[in-house]
């Protein structure tokens, strides 16, 4: 169809016009969108709703995820709080039975500084010994011209310097939160506590068996982050009654010229160490006393030869082997000889004596007799049953190995028999001491608490209750009689039952008679006892009042006397006004010595 | 009406946008005064555990006995001096003096009281 000129159909003009959009190229998509959202026509407005729903969709999706994201994240600030150093260095509180506080982490804060990043090192130097004028001047100068990163100016700064310094505004100072450990109570129960260095770090005693085991295990269980999240680690000590026996043994080896001392209180029912005094002492506030070998804990370190203490271990086991019986009679009427050597009692009796007599005159041929009796390796099985052959390990660290002879033939058990020839540790004696007269349980002491079931439970059935009867009997006549040895340690109301020991000191190889180490060991109260109360005195002189003797009845046993006294209101121990109702009542029935 | 919505939608974005950063602000109020009771829980806590630590040295047995042996009469409790309740001697009959000696005089018909030494307390003497 040609086109025609004029138009002949008006109508044609517009079907002929050719479409405008076919001949445009199509815009790029920058074009489009922003003629979707710009253009004014309100037919075409759909695109650019969309395109607005989309964006405000998304943004707001964004932010609600993000809210959602953070509101399931755990808190995160508190922990910044806690410099990691700090932290390593919390230590529990230790306290006593009791609750009272032994032992304690104080903070204080210790200024450093970091010399790189100090400006002026001149005006620094001046502010801050301005502020702490024991600071040495010259030192800090040299301290700040090193190359160190890091440097100490003082530990342990008081609150109130602090402050000042801080209003100095210098850079390059800071402040390093430290914990202090704290013995509030100065000398008492040091030995048991030991002490920790200025990092914190447990050195010696309770303190260091912490670091040991407990704060491993704490740290390990993910425990010991934060200082107050620590429990505090709950003794068995009484601090009054730890306080009244260190002073009564200071008193004691004042009064005695000792040189040492050395005392414990142990609950016979549970093992638990009611107290624990080592004289001389320390302060742990100051542990550089401690390294003195002078202050060694003599009850736990120390071994010594208990003299005639360990006569109850071989009355025990004579009775215990049923070959001697309470009744039984020993001829004390000569000397025993051995080779070059002639075993002889102190306080000579000359006669037939029986097993109570023995005992309450500490006779040494007579007790020597019931070893004999048992024969040499029945002796040693047993003190081998009693834990007096080797090292006994408590919470403490310390602990010492017994000086045993090699060579055990009959000379050594007549020895061993009365206390000679076998050096062991106070506390170990007192663990057999103690079950002897508990019923016959063994269990090793502790310085933490334990339950009587708990003890019961771990113990060792190493005598016969009978048996364990008969010692309880023989230690309270030995101080009831008026021949017994023990009658100084015998407070009325309290049934004290008790032994003595008094032991030559070898010097060099030879028994020294003038120089004796001299033991008691108290029970109270005799018929069911409760507490074991030692005292161990080095070399105790003869002094006004002792007429001329320096043997334990006179110098360890009222020092145990003096203990027991004062300790028993804060013990579980009432005083009674009438004796018990038969106390013994097999020993009765047997008719032994003194029964009548 | 779509003009009312429009201007409500924009009053209640304003408002919303306000409320979120007010919000924000609070958030970061209540984080600092965390930031600052955390701070002085800790140091309250180290304060306590100083005067804990305090109060046991002023209370520590050696300290007190040293301050009693210097200040005070007081002597250590001896074993006799637990007693029972029984122990404990009867309060004495009361003695009216002046009328003792109305009654001594022939003033006034009165019966003398006993003769009571000066004695504030005793204990029993044990059999």
């Amino acid at each position: 169809m040609a086109r025609s000129f004029p138009p002949d159909d008006p109508f044609q003009l517009s079907a002929t016009r050719p479409p405008r959009a076919e001949k445009k190229p199509r815009p790029s998509w920058p074009v489009r969108v922003w003629r979707a959202l710009f253009s004014m026509r309100i037919d075409k407005s759909r695109p650019r709703l969309v395109i607005v729903m989309l964006a405000f969709i998304s943004v707001f999706g964004a932010i609600t995820y993000k809210l959602v994201h953070y509101a399931n994240q755990p808190e995160e600030v508190a922990q910044h709080h806690f410099p990691v150093t700090e932290i390593a260095k919390a230590r529990p509180d230790i306290i006593d039975r009791n609750g009272i506080v032994l032992a304690t982490d104080v903070k204080t804060v210790s200024l450093f500084a970091e010399p790189k990043r100090i400006i002026d090192k001149d005006e620094a130097v001046e502010l801050i010994t301005a502020v702490l004028p024991d600071v040495n001047a010259r030192e800090l100068r040299e301290k700040f011209a090193s190359k160190k990163g890091f440097v100490w100016i003082k530990r342990e700064i008081t609150p109130k310097e602090r402050e000042e310094i801080y209003r100095l505004g210098l850079p390059g100072i800071g402040f390093q939160p430290e914990s202090k450990r704290i013995y509030p109570n100065g000398t008492a129960a040091a030995h048991i506590l030991g002490y920790s260095s200025i990092d914190n770090v447990g050195i010696a005693g309770i303190e260091k068996y912490i670091d040991s085991e407990g704060l491993a295990a704490l740290a390990n269980a993910g425990l010991a982050s934060d200082a107050t999240k620590l429990a505090p680690v709950k003794l068995s000590l009484d601090i009054r009654v730890q306080h009244a026996l260190r002073d009564e043994l200071a008193k004691g080896i004042d009064r005695y010229k000792a040189k040492a001392g050395g005392g414990m209180v142990i609950d016979v029912t549970t093992g638990e160490v009611i107290a624990l005094a080592s004289l001389p002492d320390f302060d742990p506030n100051n542990p550089k006393d401690a390294l003195d070998p002078d202050k060694i804990n003599r009850v736990v370190v120390g071994t010594y030869e208990m003299g005639s203490t360990f006569k109850a271990l071989t009355t025990a086991m004579a009775l215990d082997s049923g070959k001697i019986n309470i009744n039984s009679t020993l001829d004390a009427r000569s000397d025993l000889r051995y080779g070059k050597y002639t075993i002889g009692d102190f306080h000579p009796t000359h006669r037939i004596l029986t097993v109570p007599e023995v005992f309450i005159h500490s006779s040494n041929i007579g007790t020597a007799k019931m070893a004999l009796a048992v024969g040499v390796e029945g002796h040693r099985a047993f003190l081998k049953k009693m834990g007096q052959l080797d090292r006994l390990q408590t919470e403490l660290p310390e602990s010492a190995e017994p000086q045993v002879q090699k060579y055990w033939n009959e000379l050594t058990t007549v020895t061993v028999a009365y206390g000679h020839g076998l050096a062991v540790a106070p506390i170990q004696a007192v663990m057999a001491v103690s079950a002897l007269v508990n019923g016959g349980h063994l269990f090793p002491p502790t310085f933490l608490p334990r339950s009587a079931e708990d003890a019961l439970a771990m113990s060792q059935t190493v005598i016969r209750p009978d048996t364990s009867e008969a010692m309880r009997y023989i230690m309270r006549l030995n101080a009831s009689n008026k021949l017994g040895t023990a009658g100084k340690a015998d407070i009325e109301g309290y049934f004290v039952g008790g032994k003595t020991g008094t032991a030559d000191k070898s010097i060099h190889g030879h028994y020294d008679g003038k120089r004796v180490f001299t033991t008691f060991m108290g029970i109270a109260p005799a018929d069911k006892p409760r507490y074991l109360f030692m005292v161990i005195l080095d070399e105790p002189q003869a002094v006004q009042g002792t007429y001329g003797y320096q043997t334990a009845g006179w110098n360890a046993g009222p020092v145990t006397g003096a203990v027991i006294e004062r300790a028993a209101p804060f013990l579980d121990l009432p005083k009674r006004f009438e004796p018990p109702v038969a106390p013994f009542p097999t020993m009765v029935k047997l008719g032994a010595w003194g029964t009548k | 009406m779509p003009r009312i919505f429009h201007a409500l939608a924009i009053a209640l974005l304003i408002g919303s946008a306000v409320y979120v950063y007010k919000i924000k602000y609070d958030t970061m109020g209540l984080r600092y005064e965390v930031v600052r009771l955390e701070k002085q829980i800790a140091q309250e806590r180290d304060l306590i555990a100083l005067l804990k630590a305090e109060w046991q040295k002023l209370n520590s047995p050696e300290r007190i006995q040293m301050l009693s042996d210097a200040n005070l009469d007081l002597v250590p409790l001896t074993v006799s001096q637990i007693i029972r309740w029984q122990d404990v001697p009867d309060r004495q009959a009361p003695v009216d003096s002046i009328a003792d000696k109305l009654g001594a005089l022939g003033l006034i018909d009165h019966p003398s009281s006993p003769k009571s030494p000066d004695i504030t307390g005793s204990v029993k003497k044990k059999d």
